[in-house]
This record gives structure tokens, sequence and C-alpha cells, in this order.
């Protein structure tokens, strides 16, 4: 394998572990925000979401996978036959728990008055939620979602146990088709930390100053 | 159709001490590292807070299975020292796990520190009482949730130490569906352990917790 | 002639590059006199009384106790601030401990008492400002007032040459604010030595031995309260005099 090959390799592996974290994400949020409002508000309903978070919280996510795309992907192929939608799929569910963890907290971080300064204004429950405590829910969760980002980057390796061709598995095949123990690993290790360092620095620090700003 | 617990039950005991034991070392020694870390950013001088801050970020930018493979293959390339693979999975998930734990701690002791840093002082204690007198007790209590939290991530991730050759409850779970075909059952049961593992230990550092705990010091949540 | 137990010469301390909070300061407390330096909010006077006990360095100047000189080089710093005891306007009290656990820490660990002594002196200092009967209870569990005589048990119970207060009662509720004086008004009648720096102008007026007007850093006036509360020799001191009575005429 020659050099251009082992680049090519690496910088596809690079952009599937974009588009798995990417994907997980923004599944995570559009779960895990929901679960995180229906925690606060719906009080019988409270108990599935806690179910929700403990087995996706505490499962490895590598058994996830397997099981999912071994167990069910037996029985349902499409879509659980497909290794990038599985494991897309079992990341998105795992962000979900954690989103709707840091979307509760920061729930609470926002406080209850605001809700009731909405509805003072005749703003209806809804209204109230989306207008008013959702902006402010999501300033005050932007560190928690940089780091929650930064998570799914590095998790994306998961993704090598079902054979998609992440970075990692692509960094492991350079070094099988190599020889090399350094190289391959050492670079993608580089580019992994090239990946989360920006992120989770950026939206920490644009979080926690605008956090600031609005006196969260 | 759940006979196969029976069966393999020593398979399964042997993977579940296998990760419990690298959970534990990994939570307890990254505990104490990480203390001793943070004390080291916080008066070691400018080489070694450097050296704190290059070491954290590796450990927490880059995958743990990156940190395994790198730990099990590049470096007794390197060294030209074969490394046994039980010895990388324990040292490997410790150093990890006290890279995040050094974040937790270094967090909880600045939010006690300046005011508390000063009364230790105004009594004529010198610094070093001050925090070990003053402001670990405070700071390490303030951690708990974070901790537990760490403790979490950690059993799931010691998942993938299957995947270097070790028998550990998920490597079991392989083996168990790989010879009987019974995919769906194995993996669900396997998780169900997992989930028991994890409450049984949460709800014994909710005990601990709650004998040790103060009224007045309150959880950074 | 009364030994002086703590003073300061040509004391300086700046933030950044325009805060100067202590401008050329010296001053002398004699034992068992009462000093009490009141003054608009921002004019340095917590950070001059922070300097004198060397909890924040002065950039220039010599601060000596006794006959030590603390601002010399080589000096044990904590020995010294084992003899001064300070009060803090928001208190920081060891939230991990209870008020038994807070006053005998300083004995235990400073000034190396066995277990039983240690436990004795410190009852003794909480009998001394009537909290005892909450001795085994956390920070958080008491008021603000009884918080505070906490503190001052605390800072008492090494029997300190000098106590350096810090607007003791500015942080505490109205109603709270007496007992803390009470207690005060206790300490200075038995003897103690104490710089105080306060706005409780009832309380200046009955306790201290000589009053200081400190504004921008510097020391503007200086006397006996019935100076300042009769015939002020300062324009500043008048105007400032004359906010505060306003202020309490109010109340």
């Amino acid at each position: 394998m020659d050099l251009g090959q082992q680049i090519l390799l690496m910088l596809g592996g690079v952009g599937n572990t974009l588009i798995i974290s990417i994907l997980s994400f923004f599944m995570g949020i559009l779960l895990g925000l929901p679960l995180a409002f229906v925690r606060a508000y719906e009080k019988d309903l409270a108990i599935f979401v806690d179910v929700f978070e403990k087995v996706f919280r505490g499962v490895p996510e590598i058994v996830l996978m397997l099981l999912f795309y071994f167990g069910l992907g037996l029985y349902l192929p499409f879509p659980f036959g497909n290794v990038f939608f599985t494991a897309t799929f079992v990341l998105g569910l795992r962000s979900a728990a954690n989103q709707s963890q840091i979307f509760r907290g920061a729930i609470r971080g926002v406080g209850e008055e605001q809700m009731v300064a909405g509805r003072s204004l005749g703003l209806s429950t809804t209204e109230s939620i989306t207008h008013v405590m959702m902006p402010q829910v999501f300033i005050f969760s932007t560190p928690g979602l940089g780091s929650e980002y930064a998570l799914l980057i590095k998790d994306s390796a998961y993704a090598w146990v079902l054979g998609v061709a992440e970075l990692f598995k692509n960094m492991d095949l350079v070094r099988a088709n190599t020889y090399n123990f350094v190289t391959p690993y050492a670079v993608g290790a580089l580019l992994y930390i090239a990946l989360t360092f920006p992120i989770a620095t950026w939206l920490d620090s644009w979080g926690n100053k605008k956090k600031k700003e609005l006196g969260l | 159709m759940l006979d196969f617990i029976a069966t393999y039950s020593e398979l399964i005991i042997e993977g579940f001490l296998l990760t419990v034991g690298i959970t534990l070392f990994g939570i307890f020694f990254g505990l104490a590292l990480g203390i001793l870390i943070t004390l080291g950013d916080m008066y070691g001088g400018k080489v070694v807070s450097a050296v704190i801050r290059v070491y954290v970020e590796f450990f927490r930018g880059s995958p743990l299975v990156v940190q395994l493979f790198i730990a099990r293959y590049t470096v007794p390339d390197i060294l030209h020292i074969p490394i046994d693979p039980y010895v990388v999975a324990f040292l490997v998930f410790a150093l990890n796990s006290a890279a995040y734990q050094k974040g937790y701690i270094k967090g909880a002791i600045e939010t006690v520190f300046e005011d508390q840093m000063l009364a230790g002082l105004s009594t004529g204690m010198s610094k070093a009482q001050t925090i070990r007198h003053v402001i670990l007790p405070q700071a390490l209590r303030i951690v708990i949730p974070a901790w537990t939290n760490e403790f979490c991530s950690l059993t799931k991730s010691t998942a993938v130490v299957s995947y270097m050759g070790l028998l550990d409850l998920t490597g079991a779970g392989r083996i168990i569906a790989g010879e009987t075909y019974i995919v769906l059952a194995t993996y669900t049961f396997i998780a169900v352990v997992y989930l028991g593992w994890i409450t049984l230990f949460t709800k014994v550092a909710d005990i601990v917790y709650e004998k040790k705990r103060i009224p007045g010091i309150e959880l950074s949540v | 002639m009364t030994q002086t137990v703590m003073a300061c010469k040509n004391l300086w301390k700046s933030y950044e590059k325009h805060l100067i909070a202590v401008k050329d300061v010296s001053m002398e407390i004699r034992k068992g006199e009462i000093k009490l330096i009141f003054g608009p909010s921002g004019s340095g006077k917590s950070t001059f009384l922070r300097c004198m006990a060397m909890l924040t360095p002065p950039d220039r100047g010599e601060i000596s106790l006794g006959d030590q000189c603390l601002t010399a080089p080589g000096v044990d710093l904590n020995k010294a601030r084992a003899r001064i005891g300070f009060v803090f306007q928001h208190i920081y009290l060891f939230r991990h401990l209870t008020a038994l656990g807070n006053v005998e820490l300083a004995l235990r660990r400073v000034l190396k008492l066995p277990k039983e002594e240690a436990r004795e002196r410190a009852i003794q200092a909480l009998k001394d400002v009537k909290v005892e009967e909450w001795a085994h209870h956390y920070p958080a569990q008491l008021s603000g007032g009884q918080q505070q005589r906490v503190g001052i048990a605390r800072a008492l119970a090494r029997n300190p040459d000098i106590i350096l207060l810090d607007e003791p009662t500015s942080a505490l509720d109205p109603e709270l604010t007496g007992e803390v004086i009470d207690t005060l008004r206790d300490l200075a009648q038995k003897g103690a030595t104490m710089l105080i720096v306060s706005h409780e102008m009832p309380f200046a007026q009955e306790v201290a031995d000589e009053m200081i007007f400190y504004d921008e850093g510097s020391i503007v006036e200086e006397g006996p309260p019935e100076q300042f509360f009769n015939h002020p020799k300062s324009e500043r001191a008048q105007k400032f005099m004359n906010r505060l009575i306003k202020k309490t005429q109010r109340e």
C-alpha cells in the first residue's frame, strides 16, 4: 500500500467518523430534547425516560451494536442489517440519553420562574417552552453538548467493531498492510485529537461566555 | 432458551470478574492518580504543568481503543519488549480515568478554593495543611456525582478489551453467541449484567455518600 | 508605655495599574487598643486589613507584629499568622467541619495541641461567644449571626496577640448583627486588641479608642470617636458622616 493510498484511507476514515458523529449528535438532540422536557414536565412519563437513560447510559456501546446488528439485524435486515446505520443509530440512542441529562440540568438551571414569566404574559405552555425556555436551555447546555460531541467523535471508533470504515478501522487497516505499528496509530491519535480539541474548547468557551453574559 | 447461562456460567463469571477488576482498579487508581495530577498541576511549576497538559489532552482527546492499541502494539514495538495484554488493559484504563478525574477534581477544588484557602491561612495553617485538611475533604465530596458518572463510562468502555484477546464479559458474550447462535438473548443478557453491575455499584456509592454527607456541601450537579 | 502589638510603615498595595488600595499607610496599634477603620466602599480598607495579616502581600512597606518584621524575607508567615486572629466579612467557615471542628482545627494542626486539650479550649472559645449549644452543628445549619460568632471563636481560640475584623457584620441580615456586636463588645471589655473595619457607628462610638477615616487608599483623618461625631476636621470625613447619619435617621 503506497503512501497515497494510506492517506486516502485515513482521510476517508475521518470523513466517515465525522458523518457518524454528526448524525448521531443530531439524533441525540432530536430525541434527547423532548425527553428532557417530558421528564421535567410530565411526571407520569418520567419513569420511562429514566429507564431509557439508565439503559443507554449503562450498557456498553459495543454490546448494543452487537445486539442490534447481529441480534435484531437477523429479524429486521432493514435497517439493522446495515452496519453504518446500526452503528450511527446506537450512538444516537446513547447520545440521546446523555443529552436528555444535559438538557434536564439546563432546564433546572434556567429555572422554573422563566416558565412562570412566560405564562404570565399569556403564552401557552408549549409557546413558553418554545420561545422562552428552549433558547436559554440551549445556551446553558452548550458546554455539556460540546463534550458530548467530542465524546461521539471518540466513540465513533466503536463502529469498527461492525466493520464500518471509519478512522479507527482504517488506521488499523493501514497498520495491517504496512506492518508499521507506529505511524498509522500515531497519526490516527493525532487526527482524533485534532477533531475533538477545537470543538470541545470552542463550544466550551463560547458557552461559558454566553452564560456569563446572560447571568445564567 | 436461557439455558446458555447455565451452560456457560463459568465463562460468564470469568468474564464478569475481569470486567469488574479492570473497572475497580481503573476508577480507584484513577482517583489517586487524579488527585496527584491535580496537585502537581497546581503546584508543580511550568514544566510539570505542561507535561500534565499533554498527558490529559492525549487521554481525553483520543478514543480509548486507540490508546489501548498504542499501548498494546506501538509501545512494545518501539521499546522492543513485549507487554502483557492484561497489564496494558489495567494500566491504560487507570491512566485514562485519571486524566478525566483530574478535570472533575480540579473543578471541585476551584469551587471552594479561594475563600477556604484564605480562611485556612488566617488560622495559621500552611498552604499544604489547608489543602489537606480543608480543601480536599470538601472537594472530594463535591466530586462524587461526576465520579459515579466516570465509573459508568469506565465500565462501558471496558467492553473493547474483548477485541484485544482478553476474556471480559463482552468477550464471554461473543463466544457464546458465536457457538450457540442464540444472538439476541445472549447479548441482551450481557447487557442486563452490565446494568446490574452499574446499578449495584451506584447504590453502594449512594449509601456511602449518605453516610459521609455533610449538610452545606452541595454537589455540583 | 504600652507596647505596640502591630504596626505598619509606608505600606503600598495596588491592583492592576490604577487601583491603588493602600497608599503609603502607616499605623500603630498598642496593646488593649481598639481602632476602627471606616470609609466609602471600594476605598481599599479590606485590602489593607488583609495586607496586615499578610494574607495578601503588600507591594512595599513594612509590617511588624510585636518585634518581628513580617515583611522581611524568610519569615515564617504561618507562625506569624498563628498570632493573629482574622474574622472575614463573609465568614468562610470550614463547611465540612462542625462548629467545634472549625475551632479545633488550628489548635490541633497549628498549635499542635493534643486532642483533649484542643477540645477543651475549643469548647471554651465557643462558650465565650455563646454558641456552645451548636458545637456539633455544621455551618449550613447555623444562622449567619451564629456562623460569624463561630468565626470569631475560631479566630480567638489561639489567644492571638491581635484580632483583625473585616466588616464582621456587613454580610449579615440586620436582625442578626446585634448578636455579633454584643460579642465584640464583650471582647472589648475583656481588653482585647482589635483592628476593625466597620460601619457600625453606634458600636464605634461606644467601644473604639480611635477611629480612622480611610478613603481612596489613604488615612484621611484619625482621632477619637467624639471628634468624628461632633467636629470632623476634614471635609471628606464630614461629608461621609453626614451621609451616614442621614442613613441611620432614615432607618
